[in-house]
C-alpha cells in the first residue's frame, strides 16, 4: 500500500484549510522536508482555489477529490471535479486592469504550479474535470 | 494572519505571522493603503513568523510595491523562511523587492 491520502473538499476556499492540514499531517508522518510540504500546500492551494472560484458559474454544493499518492521518489496528485469544463491550469483571475504588470500577475498562481511541479496534465473525462500531477523527489 | 505595526522613525514596520494567502491578504492590502493616507512611505515588512504565502499574498506585495513607488516611497522585505524563498525567485520577487535576512538589515536599507 502506497502511502498516500484523499479527502473530499466542499467548493468553499474555506476549505483549504482543511487541506492544508491535511497535508501538514501526511508531510511531518513520512518525513518530507518543510520546503516539499510547502510546495505541494501551495500547488494544491492555487489550483484548489482556481477550480472553487471560476468552476462553478451556478455556485451550488459540490465536492471536489484531492488524493496524493507518493510511490518512492515520486509524488503524484489526482484532483477531480464535477464543475464545468474546466482546466484550472489555464485560468486566471479575469483583470479588468489594462496594464501589463496586472496581466502578468494574474497568470502568477499557475506560474508556480508549472515551475514546482515536474508534469502536469489536465483531462475532461465525461462529466469530470481531472488534473494529474507529478513531482520527483529525492 | 497576524499583523503588528511598529513605527521605526519615518519607517513603518509590519510585522508579519501565520498564513498570508487568499483568506487573510486582505487585513495586509487594507493596512497598506491606511498607512499610506497617513503620508507614510518607507514600509518594512518582516516575515519571521509567516509560515505561508500564496500567489494572492504575493499580489498583495506587488501592489504595495506599485503604490509605494507612485509616490517615490519604499518597500523593504526581511526574514522570510528559507522554504518560501524558492517562490519570491520564481515570481521574479528577488530582482525588484530589497530582501534581507533579517530586520536589522532590513532596517539599515532606509538609512
Amino acid at each position: 500500500m502506497q502511502p498516500g491520502f484523499s479527502l473530499r473538499l466542499q467548493n468553499r476556499l474555506l476549505e483549504l484549510d482543511r487541506l492544508a492540514d491535511t497535508v501538514e499531517a501526511f508531510g511531518e508522518a513520512h518525513g518530507l522536508s518543510p520546503k516539499l510540504r510547502f510546495q505541494i500546500r501551495l500547488v494544491l492551494d492555487e489550483l484548489l482555489t482556481n477550480i472553487i472560484s471560476y468552476g462553478y458559474p451556478e455556485d451550488g454544493e459540490h465536492s471536489i477529490f484531492v488524493g496524493m499518492g507518493q510511490d518512492g521518489s515520486l509524488l503524484r496528485f489526482v484532483l477531480e471535479d464535477d464543475a464545468r469544463p474546466f482546466d484550472p491550469l489555464s485560468a486566471h483571475r479575469p483583470d479588468l486592469e489594462a496594464a501589463v504588470d496586472e496581466r502578468q500577475i494574474g497568470g502568477l498562481g499557475i506560474h508556480l504550479v508549472r515551475t514546482i511541479m515536474d508534469r502536469v496534465a489536465y483531462e475532461r473525462v465525461g462529466d469530470t474535470n481531472r488534473l494529474i500531477l507529478e513531482k520527483d523527489i529525492d | 494572519m497576524q499583523l503588528v505595526e511598529k513605527e521605526n522613525g519615518e519607517i513603518t514596520v509590519f510585522e508579519l505571522g501565520g498564513r498570508l494567502d487568499s483568506n487573510t491578504s486582505k487585513v495586509l492590502e487594507d493596512k497598506v493603503m491606511e498607512i499610506l493616507g497617513q503620508g507614510k512611505k518607507k514600509v518594512l515588512m518582516d516575515f519571521k513568523e509567516v509560515d505561508y504565502i500564496n500567489s494572492t499574498g504575493l499580489r498583495v506585495l506587488l501592489l504595495a510595491l506599485q503604490q509605494l513607488k507612485k509616490i517615490q516611497g519604499k518597500l523593504v522585505l526581511s526574514s522570510i523562511k528559507d522554504y518560501m524563498k524558492e517562490v519570491f525567485e520564481i515570481s521574479g520577487y528577488t530582482e525588484i523587492f530589497p530582501i534581507y535576512a533579517t530586520q536589522e538589515e532590513a532596517l539599515a536599507h532606509f538609512s
